[in-house]
């Protein structure tokens, strides 16, 4: 269960992105972000793991609070929430099973993995999670010499390899073709009904949010603006989100 | 609007919102002003009015007062008027003045041209050959003293132990030659400055330095101290060197490690605030913690571009290492020095002519090995590739590694205890170096030279371009066309910028004292000559580079050649050439600091023969401040100016 208490985050240059916004998420749902760019949904998304530090608030998780933790134990919290990048963030001078196994450095004895040593265990965890998700002949490949689709594929084989009980994804198919957004999303759906992995999801197109969110909330210029079912965002929810000018539209 | 420009030059033109053009024409005026009122006691441009002598120089900067005030009242009437001639009399002014303070002196090249020919001579005869008594030619003694000799020694002593061989048995062996010592020298230097370098980068780079507390402190001491440590030549680090350990090998290793240090420092520093910080994120996000991140999403992104400034500074330490030894000793240089000492001019020739063989060698090399880290190599097999230790060829390469290293390590005298054992001066030098001395003698002395340093960089500049423009374009291969005959002259040039390129200017000095005796016009020569042969390469590159779309639309209008060039080329390459002359003057101003120190005038000559022998470490000191601040107000300048071109 993760609990989010009027969190506010005012950037040094003045910014205010995230205004008193305080909601629940109970564990298995799949909970979708949406709001225009800028409406801080990526902000909210970071704060969660710390990778930004929110201004004040606080962030419970499963009783534990993540905004006083110290830095040891933000590394142990932070171990357990995978996360997944709308530039799906690889190294891509390094193979694809080396940037799989990094999912799994929190767990390891630092002296050992700066030595490049993973144990047996993990490397073969790392390719069946490749296995999974379709990229078994590829684990000694540069990163860069993937597709968009496959990288992200890759980025969510290095969450999993976190044994997460919680996947933040940022934008996780904004970057993609289109036709691509509904594969990477039916793995992500297939790892919350599998795995019973809490996922907190921003997403762009509404059409997605219907599909595979269970609960949806909206941010509007940092502020929560709704909270509920994604068949619940009618007409005139969508304009109170997106503002006036806003066009539904749908892909495939 | 007139009035205010007569009373400040620009005011009008600021006033009528041209704010860069009155800034400009202010500062254009303040720097003649400056310059004449400077150079008035060093009777330059002088002009005898009555009783009143002062600097005919003036008259120009009335000029100049009238053309910035008829330039306000075209502003007013609405037309703005070219700036060519505000900056033909600003340039008009320091050309005279640079041109007088340099000491150039036109008469002596061809009154001691007879001498030109003499050196000329010796050059192309280097002493590298001789005829034995039979009359076959063979290498000479020289040949040896460069290149190295077969000579009998004493076998290892691991051997005799090991009992494969008796004691005092001889064997061939190799004994290195002063351009292989160079060699080693430059490689030892590369090695260390690496390895000291990347620590020190992370320290001075922005997005490391913010996650470690007190991080902002540490990057701007950093950075100060690299912007420091990289302005002073290697060879000025070779004059403080030799107080710590001693003339020798050692000395000139730890000389260029040190400049080299610092700039590699700034290069991979640079690298490591250019890195994506996506993957830092990533890694953040799993747990890691921050050495895991700078293990996991750092190093993978810099090893490469690492590896390929490590190999720029190859080159440029090797070029490096053929001088330091005149300061330092070891190496070729200090065989120059040697040389030069005794007229010995056939030997020296022999030397350049060495140098410019292994520098177009590890040129050429270091620039083959850095396009293939560009390109990278992309592996696409799905194959677990081998790990490096069941390859032989991996272990070939590690062997070879090692023992090349090991026999630097041997040829560049390294002694580590040495560096715990400094002379007592070298701790007064170290307490004087920062007491500077600021008596008006020694600070009007130090302005006065490095004004001499300044102007000798920007007429070499000005005279080694102008001379490589012609020679560019027949360099360049896009316009020479295809025939045999141009082919020939294309590659002629080509070799005669690569080998001009590849001495240091310093090192050219010999032969123009030789030809206009000592001073900075010998220096200003010497510089031309570097300058013509770097700056020749850059422009035919940047006109290769063109595109060719308009040249062939213009030959397609049924033009010749030469107005293809003139209206298809010459406004391409304008902005390139002047963005080239301001980094070789920029480049010119460092080099020129180090000039002086074999004869060639300017503030090398006074740290290398008035401060620094005679111990007055407080004098060097304040010199050595100056040059710090002169190249760093030109590095910021030169790479502004350079921004706003390009």
């Amino acid at each position: 269960m993760l609990r989010v208490e009027h969190l506010t985050k005012i950037y040094p240059n003045g910014t205010t992105a995230l205004r008193d916004v305080s909601f629940e998420v109970n564990d298995g749902e799949f909970l979708a972000v949406i709001g225009l760019s800028g409406s801080g949904k990526s902000t909210l998304l970071r704060c969660i793991n710390r990778l930004i530090e929110p201004t004040s608030g606080r962030i419970i998780w499963n009783d534990l609070d993540v905004t006083a933790a110290p830095a040891s134990e933000l590394r142990n919290i932070r171990r357990q929430i995978g996360m997944i990048f709308q530039q799906f963030n690889l190294v891509k001078r390094s193979s694809v099973l080396t940037n799989v196994l990094a999912g799994r450095l929190g767990y390891n004895n630092p002296s050992q993995s700066l030595l490049n040593y993973f144990s047996p265990a993990d490397q073969k965890l790392a390719l069946e999670n490749l296995e999974q998700l379709g990229l078994a002949d590829k684990a000694h490949v540069r990163a860069d010499s993937l597709s968009g689709g496959q990288q992200q594929r890759v980025g969510i084989a290095r969450a999993l390899m976190q044994d997460p009980k919680l996947v933040l994804a940022d934008e996780p198919v904004a970057s993609l073709d289109p036709v691509l957004a509904h594969s990477i999303l039916k793995y992500l759906e297939q790892m919350n009904k599998e795995r019973k992995i809490t996922v907190l999801c921003s997403l762009h197109f509404l059409d997605l949010v219907h599909r595979y969110a269970t609960r949806a909330i909206a941010l509007k210029e940092g502020q929560l603006v709704f909270q509920g079912l994604p068949k619940e965002i009618d007409d005139a929810q969508f304009k109170a989100i997106y503002g006036q000018e806003a066009e539904r539209v749908t892909i495939i | 609007m007139a009035f205010l420009s007569f009373v400040i030059p620009g005011a009008g033109q600021f006033y009528l919102k041209e704010r860069g053009r009155g800034g400009s024409i202010l500062a254009a005026a303040l720097v003649q002003f400056g310059l004449i009122s400077w150079s008035l006691n060093l009777k330059v441009a002088q002009w005898t009015v009555g009783r009143l002598t002062t600097s005919w120089l003036w008259i120009v900067v009335g000029l100049f007062w009238i053309w910035n005030v008829y330039d306000a009242y075209n502003i007013t009437q609405g037309k703005s008027g070219s700036g060519l001639i505000g900056i033909f009399l600003t340039a008009f002014v320091i050309y005279v003045i640079a041109w007088q303070v340099t000491d150039i002196r036109l008469d002596r090249l061809v009154t001691r041209f007879g001498n030109a020919l003499k050196i000329l001579n010796d050059i192309i005869h280097p002493d590298l050959f001789a005829r034995d008594a039979s009359g076959h030619w063979i290498p000479s003694e020289n040949f040896g003293y460069i290149f190295g000799t077969i000579q009998s020694q004493p076998v290892p002593d691991i051997l005799v132990r090991l009992k494969l061989v008796s004691a005092g048995t001889l064997i061939p062996g190799y004994q290195a030659g002063k351009i292989v010592e160079t060699i080693a020298l430059g490689l030892m230097a590369t090695l260390f400055s690496t390895i000291l370098a990347v620590p020190i980068s992370f320290l001075a780079a922005r997005n490391i330095t913010a996650r470690i507390p007190g991080g902002v402190v540490i990057y701007y001491v950093m950075r100060t101290f690299l912007n420091i440590v990289r302005a002073i030549d290697t060879l000025i680090w070779g004059l403080i060197v030799i107080l710590w350990v001693g003339l020798g090998s050692f000395a000139a290793v730890i000389a260029l490690t040190i400049h080299s240090i610092a700039a590699l420092g700034k290069l991979f520093s640079e690298e490591v605030e250019h890195i994506d910080a996506g993957p830092i994120e990533a890694v953040t996000a799993t747990g890691a913690n921050l050495f895991q991140t700078i293990r996991y999403a750092v190093i993978p992104q810099i090893v490469p571009p690492f590896l390929g400034y490590t190999l720029l500074r190859w080159d440029i330490n090797v070029r490096s290492a053929t001088i330091v030894g005149m300061v330092a000793g070891g190496g070729i240089g200090f065989f120059i020095i040697e040389s030069l000492r005794l007229s010995a001019y056939t030997q020296y020739a022999a030397a350049l002519w060495a140098i410019a063989v292994v520098v177009i060698i590890v040129d050429y090399i270091s620039a083959k090995w850095r396009e293939s880290i560009e390109a990278g190599v992309v592996q696409t097999s799905a194959a677990k590739p081998r790990p490096f230790y069941t390859s032989l060829r991996a272990w070939f390469f590690i062997v070879i590694g090692v023992a090349a290293f090991i026999y630097c390590w041997n040829l560049s005298g390294i002694d580590l205890k040495a560096l715990f054992e400094p002379a007592p001066t070298f701790w007064q030098l170290i307490r004087s170096f920062v007491s500077f001395n600021l008596d008006p003698e020694v600070t009007s002395a130090v302005i006065a030279q490095m004004m001499i340093t300044i102007f000798q960089a920007l007429l070499a500049t000005t005279l080694g371009g102008l001379v490589a423009i012609p020679f560019s374009f027949l360099a360049a291969h896009n316009l020479m066309g295809r025939s045999r005959f141009s082919l020939v002259i294309y590659y002629l040039i080509r070799t005669l910028f690569n080998i001009v390129r590849s001495i240091e200017a310093i090192l050219y000095v010999a032969i123009f004292f030789y030809w206009v005796s000592f001073g900075p016009f010998a220096g200003m020569l010497a510089l031309s000559l570097t300058t013509f042969g770097l700056i020749g390469k850059l422009f035919s590159e940047s006109i290769e580079n063109i595109d060719s779309g308009l040249l062939e639309a213009i030959t397609a209008t049924g033009a010749t050649r030469f107005q293809a060039i003139v209206y298809g080329v010459l406004p391409q390459i304008v902005p390139p050439f002047v963005s080239y002359s301001i980094y070789q003057w920029d480049i010119n101003i460092r080099m020129a600091t180090i000039v002086g120190f074999a004869g060639g005038g300017g503030i090398g000559s006074l740290l290398y023969n008035n401060y620094f022998p005679f111990g007055e470490y407080r004098s060097a000191g304040t010199a050595v401040a100056l040059i710090v601040i002169v190249v760093a107000i030109m590095d910021f300048a030169s790479s502004k100016l350079r921004e706003k071109l390009i």
